[in-house]
């Protein structure tokens, strides 16, 4: 033993010097260390969770935006629809609108026209009447007596209504 | 001339306690493992700084490779075998430093070294062997209670008693084959640094200082991996 050099009291010293290390150790740096390391594990775990969190509340936000987005065009679609149908009958009715109108005017340019005609035609047979008065006046006045003139002129005036009616 | 001893040397006494070299550097690493722990926690926060950041690889680390040998164990054991890797570590590489094993004083015609490898110290190297096999039966007993006692004492059948007999003879040899083990790796180290350096002082020792850094590490490796794994046996026996 003494040539191994082995000496209980400084083998306890030794025994005492490693119980010492390992009090010293635990309470210093194990300890503290561990406990900061496990902290941040248990920060990160819940910094990891929370953020699944947030994906699944995302993707269920997504989800929900493509729905709404998915409503959203179902009804502007509808929406268009329905204005278009609107707009068609909009087209129809003025386009019937157009058309009574339009029958109104001509209806309306026909008995202009036919007015215009009859009081034209008037006037012409009056016209006519007193042109063919001055001329037969003047030539009767050069070739016939006045009993003569009366019965021409009255046959003549006959066969000018007579034409006059025709036109 | 050239001087090996295998018992460390007695510097002085105090109060009747031998104060060898080896005791001597056994504080200085003990100071070194406080100071540097006291360093390391001293301002602890969520972003560490250098310091917080080596000690939580360093005990992260342990603690992780501890915990593949231990499993659940780990929380019981890792203040023991966390401290015998660091503390066996650390005097290892300590012993390695220049100046020790060199620088001390003459007493007649005989040099004294002031500084020794702690682990190149029988005394040290026992002590770490008892604790591991006190700490083997405490964690046996805590975890078991009396059955774990059947391990060693067991008469339900004359194999059974002979097995707990030989567990008996294993458990105490276990000190022997920890302490020599340990002993003899760094001492053999130190000795071969020490003929390296007589022989050929420049360059030459340079790979064998190197190998015993190595060598450092794997025998606190080995000794606290063995204290890992016996903690773990005691604690799983079953009859």
């Amino acid at each position: 033993m003494e040539q191994l050099g082995i000496e209980p009291k400084l083998l306890i010293a030794q025994l005492v010097n490693f119980a010492i290390i390992v009090f010293v150790l635990q309470k210093l740096l194990y300890k503290p260390i561990l406990d900061m390391i496990n902290k941040r594990k248990k920060e990160i775990a819940e910094g990891v969770s929370l953020t699944e969190k947030m994906r699944v509340e995302e993707e269920k936000f997504k989800e929900k935006q493509e729905k709404a987005m998915a409503k959203a065009r179902e009804d502007a679609m509808g929406i268009i629809e329905e204005a278009k149908k609107q707009a068609k009958e909009v087209e129809k009715e003025l386009v019937a609108d157009a058309h009574t109108q339009a029958a109104a005017i001509i209806t309306r340019a026909k008995e202009e026209a036919a007015e215009v005609h009859k009081t034209a035609q008037a006037a012409l047979r009056k016209e006519a009447v007193e042109l063919a008065t001055m001329m037969a006046r003047r030539l009767l006045t050069s070739i016939m007596s006045a009993k003569e003139q009366h019965a021409y002129i009255a046959k003549r005036v006959k066969d000018l209504e007579s034409w006059a009616n025709r036109v | 001339m050239l001087r090996i001893s295998l018992p460390a040397e007695t510097l002085w006494t105090l109060w009747g306690l031998p104060i060898s070299n080896a005791l001597l550097t056994t504080w200085i690493v003990m100071a070194v493992l406080i100071v540097c722990s006291i360093v390391a926690t001293r301002k602890l926060s969520m972003k560490p700084g250098t310091f917080q950041t080596l000690a939580e690889i360093v005990v992260g680390g342990l603690y992780d490779f501890f915990g593949s040998i231990s499993g659940s164990f780990i929380g019981q054991f890792f203040p023991l075998v966390g401290s015998l890797f660091l503390y066996i570590l650390l005097a290892n590489w300590i012993g390695l430093l220049p100046g020790v094993g060199t620088v001390g004083f003459w007493h007649g015609e005989e040099f004294i070294p002031l500084f020794r490898g702690a682990m190149s110290d029988l005394n040290t190297t026992i002590a770490l062997a008892v604790v591991s096999v006190l700490a083997m039966q405490y964690y046996g007993f805590k975890n078991l209670g009396h059955h774990y006692a059947k391990r060693y004492i067991n008469f339900k059948d004359p194999i059974l008693f002979s097995v707990g007999i030989l567990e008996i003879i294993s458990d105490l040899s276990k000190i022997i084959s920890f302490a020599f083990r340990l002993f003899g790796n760094i001492f053999a180290g130190e000795v071969l640094l020490a003929v390296m350096a007589f022989l050929m002082p420049f360059i030459v020792p340079l790979p064998f200082l190197f190998m015993e850094l190595f060598v450092g590490l794997i025998q606190a490796l080995v000794f606290s991996m063995l204290s890992a794994a016996f903690f773990t046996i005691a604690v799983a026996h079953e009859e």
